[in-house]
């Protein structure tokens, strides 16, 4: 039996200031790869990913990276709806991004009404902070997260450090609220949808996965 | 994880259903085994490409799985690799069709996001299509028109690029706006206009800093090669029909340019208004259209070649008054305008710059962009121009497609410096010329010389400055309507004698004044001195209108005809005066008006646009002419029409109508029909319509109008077979279409009894008919006794007659002598006037006579009887000493015993005038019946002066008093009617009598006329 190939899809979104990196942290979680030089993001990206939490549960992905720029904002506004969830994400090496991640959150949590969205704080560019640029320490980050109720990691999208652990809290928050019955599967909400399970699964085809990340913490 | 090949393979089975999912990725399959282009793939990859835009499409309103499947597998990349490769144009073509559906079908905003996101589009847009390909220049340009009715302030930052400083879709697209391909210019113009819409500053501010001037300066020479090349196509006789649809199609192009440049102006975009007036002025308007309207020989050309900018004047005229018919934007028609009334010679001086560098350009327009570039380094030290780098990085990439662009460089530097030596070298130089020199340029063109053809686009030109919103009212106040100093009128003297003389030479037999030009001239005067339906006019041009409106009439007299044709042409075009309205833009569309004015109908010109051929088409012309100048006149005395059509339709008898048939006479008749039905009916006629009953269900005695025609166009025809039979054709009945029946009469007796009536009245009808006519272009009609009441002698019937109907009819009845003299006085609008009447002897005879007249006669009496006792200042005139001995030989001169025809324009009838009633009357007093008195008029004031005159009159008088004009003449008979006018106290009268003499003595505007 081939089919189905996931138990759920949850669909998310990569919010943050420009420059923070968000793209190369998605880049790495679903292609294994860090660009050592990468374009702004114009408008929007997507990306899909499947990843197995506790219980042999196989969760489909789809992940919205957006432009963090300004002139964009209009336009990423448009994907909060049908997201379950946020990644908020910060530069450890830039305060200012650090500073504005409530202003993101709120922004998220106005346009994913009436669903309340799971939110983790991802911090990004570990490596650089690593080398002494750090300008957020972990304790006020996790202060932060804890403060929100959210979960909170460290990443680097250059040597890999803590991408799987990020997504999988998220997952594992989501599908941990869909048990306790706070998130339902909703007509016309693209947020949370169940498996592709057809009765005749000859009919479909595969889906091509990206291959996990060979995390070294995992 | 498993992976079964063989089920892979197992799955490339065509889905039943194309609208779902499955399909998708049944095409996915396909797309991912054939991302290589080869020949043998290249069909099922454009049915591939095709199916996936109508599945992608299906699946945005209909289920959302679809294109999240199209997002997790990247499938635009596919595009985009597949674009790479050297495809060639079946499958490029295929690729643009299904993006251009995808960009214009896709509704869900998310999904069209997507697809513009990261400058995946910017990359098709600059992407090296082969363009010479036709179709790949066709589906390339109506893809990118597309994605910019996609723009809006947020999708704005996916084309433009602030970083970068880079905005492909708008940069790409320009570059073809002079594409051959008509469709490929608009999609152009589209696109242009869906990006200024966008409200976007960064974005504004990139197109005014580094395409604006380039663009629109480019866009302007264009144009201004375009209108080289109309006028090329004049000058050449375009006679044969490719040359006629050549120029049709140039003069369409040129409208089009002209309705862009108002969308452009019309979004009010400040910074790039500014950019495109300025180029409009100084490289088209002025130096091409403004300067053409001089004669040539009153310009110096410092340079040879500055001869070459210019086109004709007609043309000149023909443009610009397409300019103000469709540029509505105030900037740009005020300063237009400003230049053409006022002409300053400052302007032109800037104009004579401009025509030199706009010839350079030409001159140099097929040289390399590096000799341009230096000319113009040379001329304007322009190298640290940013546009010069724009426009050679442009250039660079694409040399060849780029020459209009390169070229638009070489057009764009308006801001050449000239050192002030120079200016005053130049000025100079230059002819002086005077102020306002444009305008009277224009005037000088409403005179016709050979044929009317400039004097229509004079017309238009003058028409359409009047009615452009955009311009200021003060200075269409000061230069059209208005000739400022010495008269205080309100519109332009010069102007209106200039309309006037049109109106008049159309009145000439053989003239070569188009109906049109007439048409146009009428309206324009109407717009002059029109002002909420009341006539400013001053009296010696209205009197002069008058005249011309004598002259008309005397045209259609040398043509009138007692044929039924002349009925028949006469309220054809009646009808069809009333129907047309003249749209002034739309005809301005028309190319054939650039062509000299012909007269042949085979050209397929409209009759109205061209002369007459013929005696027939003379004859129309005629008619057409007089009703006109007949309208005009009506709506300047502030009249209504009372004589025309010379049926109301709206109070015939219609279908359904029941009638009174008590004592009427009645044929009972079978009609068949042609369909073969069978109907009996009652035949009655009135004086205008043949009308068959059937009796009334109630009354008796009244019957039920079945069908009603009119009698003058019936034609009747007996049956040569049987006797009691007619066969009736009715060419209009009350419903408009013709009919046709066989009516069967009871026996052969009533059957030619019923021909014979019906016969007589189609003769009568059309009679009258041709009566009224005749009284319309006062044409003595046969007395008959009878028909008294078509005569022009009915009190308060005759009101809206023209005066020289009355005159000359009531002239042929005292058959006094062969020759009148009709002269047009006029009195200042400015006072009050009342007429009363005192005759000095009321004789037996007049109170004797039992016609209408008579009493109309004795109102008058009794009326100026009551006001005698009212003197106030007397104001005389001595008419004897004018009156030469009597005699019928004497035909010239123009005082003579004949007829003195007296208009006295807008009176108001102030509110404490002793007799209001006798102010909107007609009266009449008709030979024979009248006493004997004499006529004085007299103005008269409270205290001082009187100047009174008395005039003696032989045969009989006759005056018409409206409430807004009083209307008199006099016929010399051996009666004496006495005349007076009261003024209006408080009114400066010391103004008034030397004017009142002035007028008396000097303003005979109509000239002698002999009737026979």
């Amino acid at each position: 039996m081939v089919e189905p190939f996931f138990d759920y899809q949850f669909r998310l979104i990569l919010i943050g200031d420009s420059t923070v990196g968000k793209s190369s942290l998605l880049k790495y979680f679903t292609d294994g790869k860090f660009a050592e030089v990468s374009d702004p993001t114009v408008g929007v990206d997507f990306f899909a990913r499947f990843i197995e939490i506790k219980g042999n549960k196989r969760i489909k992905l789809q992940l919205w990276d957006t432009a963090g720029q300004e002139r964009f904002r209009s336009i990423t506004k448009s994907y909060y709806r049908n997201s379950v969830g946020a990644l908020l994400v910060y530069d450890i090496c830039n305060r200012a991004s650090f500073e504005h991640i409530p202003r993101w959150m709120m922004e998220a949590r106005r346009h994913i009404e009436p669903h309340q969205p799971v939110f983790v704080l991802v911090g990004c560019k570990l490596d650089l902070a690593q080398r002494g640029r750090r300008e957020i320490s972990s304790e006020e980050a996790k202060a932060f997260a804890e403060q929100h109720g959210m979960f909170t990691t460290e990443t680097s999208a250059k040597t890999g450090l803590h991408v799987e652990e990020a997504f999988n809290a998220i997952t594992q928050e989501i599908y941990s609220r869909i048990q306790s019955g706070e998130y339902k599967l909703e007509e016309g909400w693209d947020g949370i949808k169940a498996g592709f399970v057809r009765p005749n699964s000859n009919l479909d085809l595969h889906l091509i996965e990206a291959e996990p990340a060979k995390s070294p913490c995992c | 994880m498993f992976r079964n090949r063989n089920w892979f393979n197992r799955n490339l089975w065509k889905p039943k259903n194309v609208h779902s999912l499955d399909h998708l990725k049944y095409l996915y399959t396909i797309l991912s085994k054939n991302q290589n282009v080869s020949d043998g793939n290249r069909g099922l990859l454009v049915e591939t490409l095709r199916s996936i835009a109508e599945i992608l499409i299906w699946g945005d309103q209909n289920d959302s799985s679809v294109f999240d499947f199209f997002l997790e597998k990247n499938m635009l990349s596919f595009f985009l690799k597949i674009l790479k490769q050297k495809c060639g144009s079946y499958v490029c073509v295929q690729l643009l069709q299904t993006l251009n559906i995808l960009f214009e079908n896709i509704r869900n905003e998310t999904s069209l996001y997507y697809l513009l996101s990261n400058n995946h589009v910017n990359s098709i847009i600059v992407h090296k299509f082969d363009f010479s390909d036709e179709e790949v220049m066709a589906y390339y340009i109506s893809f990118l028109k597309t994605l910019s009715l996609k723009l809006n302030c947020h999708t704005i930052h996916f084309f433009y690029n602030e970083h970068t400083n880079d905005f492909p879709l708008y940069t790409e697209a320009i570059k073809f706006f002079n594409h051959s391909e008509s469709m490929v210019r608009i999609a152009v113009r589209t696109l242009t206009l869906n990006v200024y819409k966008v409200d976007d500053k960064s974005m504004l501010q990139f197109i005014r800093n580094k395409t604006a001037a380039p663009y629109f300066s480019n866009l302007v020479w264009f144009i201004g090669n375009h209108v080289l090349e109309i006028d090329a196509c004049i000058c050449k006789d375009v006679n044969q029909l490719s040359g006629q649809t050549r120029l049709s199609d140039l003069i369409a192009e040129h409208l089009d340019h002209l309705h862009y440049l108002n969308d452009i102006l019309c979004l009010h975009i400040e910074d790039l208004n500014v950019v495109l007036i300025e180029h409009l002025l100084k490289k088209l308007l002025i130096p091409m259209y403004i300067m053409s309207l001089i004669p040539r020989n009153n310009l110096i050309f410092s340079e040879q070649n500055e001869k070459q900018s210019l086109i004709s004047t007609a043309l000149s005229l023909f443009l610009l008054s397409q300019v103000f018919l469709i540029i509505k934007e105030r900037q740009l028609v005020h300063t237009l305008a400003n230049i053409l009334l006022k002409g300053e010679s400052d302007f032109i001086f800037e104009t004579e710059q401009n025509l030199r560098i706009t010839n350079n350009i030409l001159i140099n327009k097929n040289e390399e962009l590096e000799n341009e570039l230096m000319v113009y380094t040379e001329n304007s030290e322009f190298l640290e121009n940013p546009l010069a780098v724009f426009l050679r990085k442009k250039n660079s990439i694409n040399f060849d497609k780029n020459e209009s662009v390169c070229h638009s460089f070489a057009t764009s530097t308006y801001s050449i410096n000239i050192t002030d030596e120079e200016k005053e070298q130049r000025l100079a130089q230059d002819t002086q010329i005077q102020t306002g020199s444009f305008l009277q340029a224009i005037f000088e063109n409403l005179h016709c010389r050979e044929n009317d053809y400039s004097v229509l686009f004079a017309l238009c030109l003058l028409h359409a400055i009047s009615s452009n919103s955009g311009i200021g009212k003060s200075l269409l106040d000061t230069f059209i309507f208005s000739s400022g100093s010495e008269y205080k009128t309100k519109y332009s003297v010069q102007l209106i004698e200039n309309l006037i003389q049109i109106t008049s030479i159309s009145c000439q037999a053989g003239c070569r004044v188009r109906l049109l030009t007439l048409e146009l001239t009428i309206a324009l005067i109407k717009k002059l001195v029109l002002i909420d339906g009341k006539s400013i006019l001053l009296d010696e041009h209205y009197a002069a209108i008058i005249g011309v409106k004598e002259e008309s009439t005397s045209l259609l007299r040398s043509f009138y005809k007692n044929e039924d044709i002349f009925l028949d042409m006469f309220e054809d075009e009646y009808y069809d005066m009333k129907k047309r309205s003249l749209n002034i833009e739309w005809l301005m569309m028309d190319c054939n008006l650039l062509l000299q004015p012909t007269n042949s109908p085979m050209t397929g010109v409209e009759f109205s646009k061209r002369l007459p051929c013929g005696e027939v088409e003379r004859v129309r012309r005629a008619i057409r002419v007089f009703l006109l100048i007949r309208e005009l006149v009506l709506s300047l005395s502030h009249e209504t029409e009372s004589q025309l059509p010379l049926t109301d339709r709206n109070t015939c008898i219609s279908i359904g109508t029941s009638l009174d048939l008590n004592n009427s006479d009645l044929i009972t008749c079978t009609v068949l029909s042609k369909d073969g039905n069978k109907t009996r009916r009652f035949l009655a006629m009135d004086s205008n319509q043949l009308i068959l009953v059937e009796p009334h269900s109630r009354l008796l005695g009244w019957g039920v109008t079945k069908l009603a025609g009119f009698l003058q166009d019936i034609e009747v025809t007996g049956d040569k077979e049987e006797s009691k039979c007619l066969h009736v054709i009715i060419h209009h009945t009350n419903t408009g279409s013709a009919y046709s029946a066989k009516f069967l009469f009871d026996d052969h007796i009533r059957c030619m009894a019923a021909k014979q009536k019906l016969i007589k009245g189609r003769a009568k009808a059309r009679k009258k008919k041709m009566m009224q006519i005749a009284k319309l272009l006062d044409i003595p009609v046969s007395n008959q006794p009878s028909s008294s009441s078509l005569l022009p002698y009915n009190l308060f019937t005759n009101r809206h007659q023209p005066i020289s109907s009355l005159l000359y009819s009531s002239c042929k009845q005292s058959q006094p002598s062969k020759i009148i003299s009709n002269f047009v006085y006029s009195l200042k609008p400015q006072y009050t006037l009342n007429i009363k009447i005192v005759t000095d002897n009321v004789s037996e005879t007049y109170k004797n006579t039992p016609s209408t007249s008579c009493e109309s006669s004795s109102r008058v009496i009794d009326n100026s009887l009551n006001t005698e006792e009212i003197p106030l200042v007397n104001l005389s005139y001595k008419i004897e000493e004018n009156i030469p001995p009597k005699s019928d030989k004497d035909e010239t001169t123009t005082l003579n015993d004949g007829d003195f025809l007296h208009k006295i324009n807008n009176i108001n009838v102030s509110e404490n005038s002793v007799e209001d009633d006798i102010t909107d009357k007609v009266w009449e007093l008709s030979s024979g019946n009248f006493p004997g008195g004499s006529v004085v008029i007299t103005l008269e004031r409270r205290s001082g002066s009187r100047w009174k005159e008395e005039w003696t009159i032989q045969y009989c008088a006759k005056f018409q008093v409206v409430r807004t004009s009083f209307v008199f003449f006099i016929e010399l008979q051996k009666q004496r009617v006495v005349i007076k006018f009261f003024v209006k106290s408080g009114v400066k009268t010391a103004e008034i009598i030397p004017k009142l003499r002035a007028v008396f003595q000097d303003d005979c505007q109509s000239s002698t006329r002999i009737y026979e």
